[in-house]
């Protein structure tokens, strides 16, 4: 369906994660002059993954550019423009090109506001499908929220459902810094109902804000981006055993809102980390670290009572293995094969 | 003695033809040009090639004694900060990174000669000339490349990041400035 604004919105309706990126960089676009989107594709395609559907014929050439395929020259282009006063959206295609463009990321990007002392502002969104898709394999499936939300200077986010996407973006694009959007193509075309108050050209979702998704008081499940979705459905199997799962939806990876997750642990007493990259100096990891160092003393952990870091092995052959441990209360989330327990 | 004299009245001879020979042009004139001195020069400038385009820059240019002086003065004030540069970082004083333009002073000079400063302006990491004509003081130059409070930065950025409306420095990783100088083309 076209996602140009100004359709008659339904109160309510179900709106797919594409749809809702769509739209807010649409009012973006629309509100403000000096927004502009560039990136591969991203013009008379309308978007490799349709994301930007109908924005070049709304607003033309100027506004919406197609860029050779050269991340490391189109980001810096981005960057430069950002320096200069504009506030460009730089669409990578996925992250994994990123890669050819962090220097212009980091170096570029996120270091100089604070190089220059506070007098040179970076107000530039990058943004694009993040971690694995179908079937795409190991250069085409890595997840970057651990990479970028190790850098001072950035500001990471990773949304899951239309209205997370919707308002991420919105306050990516009206923020000030440099700030990396990690979107998942898995999830474009997910469907998800869209409240009355994300229908707004003002929704605005903070960045630094988690979300409790769902209520808990047994276990503590936290994630960000697709895994959410797993941790929902798996949280509904448990709770048939009587399992009550407080399923948190991080929104944010920097800066990380750990103070909700804090308050989560202190009530439940059990941690599990989902995400979909690799385990070593993951998100998991930095949020152990961060449970471990900042509550030892409001909670003494028993030795049975370790935190659980899951991530997905993402490449198509393994999610045909079984997943090969049983420890005592374990969720078993589809498509996971491994788990890095602490106390094995 | 009577051998030396005679050598010397050779010499002098000898001295007194290449003199009169080298001043081939009539009193007149000599005195005239003497008195003389030019108000402007011009310059040839070699012609560009071009690629889609009708015109080239010109290839003359005029340049008005005020001018030179002014450009002088720029050039003298760059090479002496750079050199005091060099001496605090030999007694390091400056730390880090310290990439000195002394004897190319020109070219920071010479560019901002030829734009204005509302055009946008990016280089490398031999940045200090051209954040002088960009319009930065020295003192807040060598507070910079020093590590003070003072600095253009605060401190923080030091030798290659300093920044002034429409100069986005100083850039440390060769070849970054690149893209992000191609945004002119976007911006116009």
């Amino acid at each position: 369906m076209a996602a140009v604004s100004g359709l008659v919105r339904r109160p309510l309706q179900q709106v797919t994660v594409r749809d809702a990126i769509n739209q807010g960089m649409d009012e973006e676009l629309e509100r403000d002059e000096k927004v502009f989107l560039l990136g591969e594709e991203v013009a008379q395609y309308d978007g490799a993954y349709k994301v930007s559907r109908g924005l070049w014929k709304k607003y033309g050439d100027k506004r919406i550019i197609d860029t050779p395929i050269s991340e490391m020259g189109f980001a810096g282009i981005a960057v430069g423009a950002a320096m200069a006063g504009l506030r460009p959206i730089c669409e990578f295609m996925t992250f994994n090109f990123s890669m050819q463009a962090i220097d212009q990321v980091i170096n570029s990007a996120a270091k100089t506001y604070y190089m220059s002392g506070g007098l040179q502002p970076v107000p530039i969104v990058f943004r694009g499908p993040n971690g694995a898709s179908a079937g795409v394999a190991a250069q085409h499936s890595q997840c970057f929220a651990a990479w970028y939300g190790h850098c001072p200077g950035l500001k990471v986010v990773s949304p899951w459902s239309s209205e997370d996407a919707k308002g991420l973006i919105k306050s990516a694009i009206r923020d000030n810094n440099p700030v990396v959007v990690l979107e998942n193509e898995l999830m474009y075309g997910v469907p998800f109902e869209f409240p009355a108050e994300a229908q707004s050209k003002d929704f605005l979702i903070p960045i630094g804000k988690a979300k409790i998704e769902r209520q808990g008081t047994h276990i503590t499940v936290v994630s960000h981006s697709r895994p959410v979705g797993h941790c929902l459905e798996a949280a509904t199997v448990l709770s048939k055993e009587g399992i009550e799962c407080e399923v948190i939806n991080m929104r944010t990876i920097r800066p990380m809102d750990i103070e909700t997750i804090e308050a989560s642990v202190v009530k439940t007493n059990h941690l599990i980390t989902v995400e979909g990259g690799w385990p070593q100096f993951g998100v998991g990891a930095e949020i152990c670290a961060r449970i471990m160092e900042g509550i030892s003393e409001k909670l003494v952990l028993e030795y049975s009572q370790a935190i659980i870091n899951i991530v997905y092995l993402n490449t198509y052959w393994i999610r045909r293995l079984k997943p090969a441990f049983s420890p005592r209360s374990c969720i078993q989330f589809p498509g996971c094969s491994r788990c890095s327990c602490h106390w094995c | 003695m009577r051998k030396n004299g005679f050598l010397l009245t050779i010499m002098l001879a000898a001295v007194s033809r290449v003199l009169s020979g080298a001043a081939q042009k009539p009193a007149s004139r000599v005195l005239v040009a003497s008195r003389n001195f030019a108000n402007d020069a011009t310059f040839e400038i070699k012609k560009c090639d071009l690629h889609r385009l009708e015109e080239g820059p010109s290839v003359t240019t005029v340049l008005t004694r005020e001018d030179g002086l002014k450009y002088y003065r720029m050039m003298q004030t760059v090479h002496r900060m750079e050199l005091k540069a060099d001496q605090l970082y030999k007694q390091k004083i400056i730390l880090g990174f310290c990439h000195l333009c002394d004897g190319r002073e020109a070219c920071c000079v010479g560019l901002e000669a030829g734009i204005n400063p509302t055009d946008h302006l990016i280089t490398a990491y031999r940045a200090h000339g051209f954040t002088f004509t960009r319009g930065l003081s020295v003192r807040e130059i060598l507070a910079e490349l020093t590590g003070r409070k003072g600095g253009c930065a605060k401190g923080k950025g030091g030798s290659m990041h300093m920044y002034v409306k429409n100069f986005y420095g100083g850039n440390g990783i060769v070849g970054a400035q690149v893209p992000p100088g191609a945004v002119c083309i976007l911006l116009h």
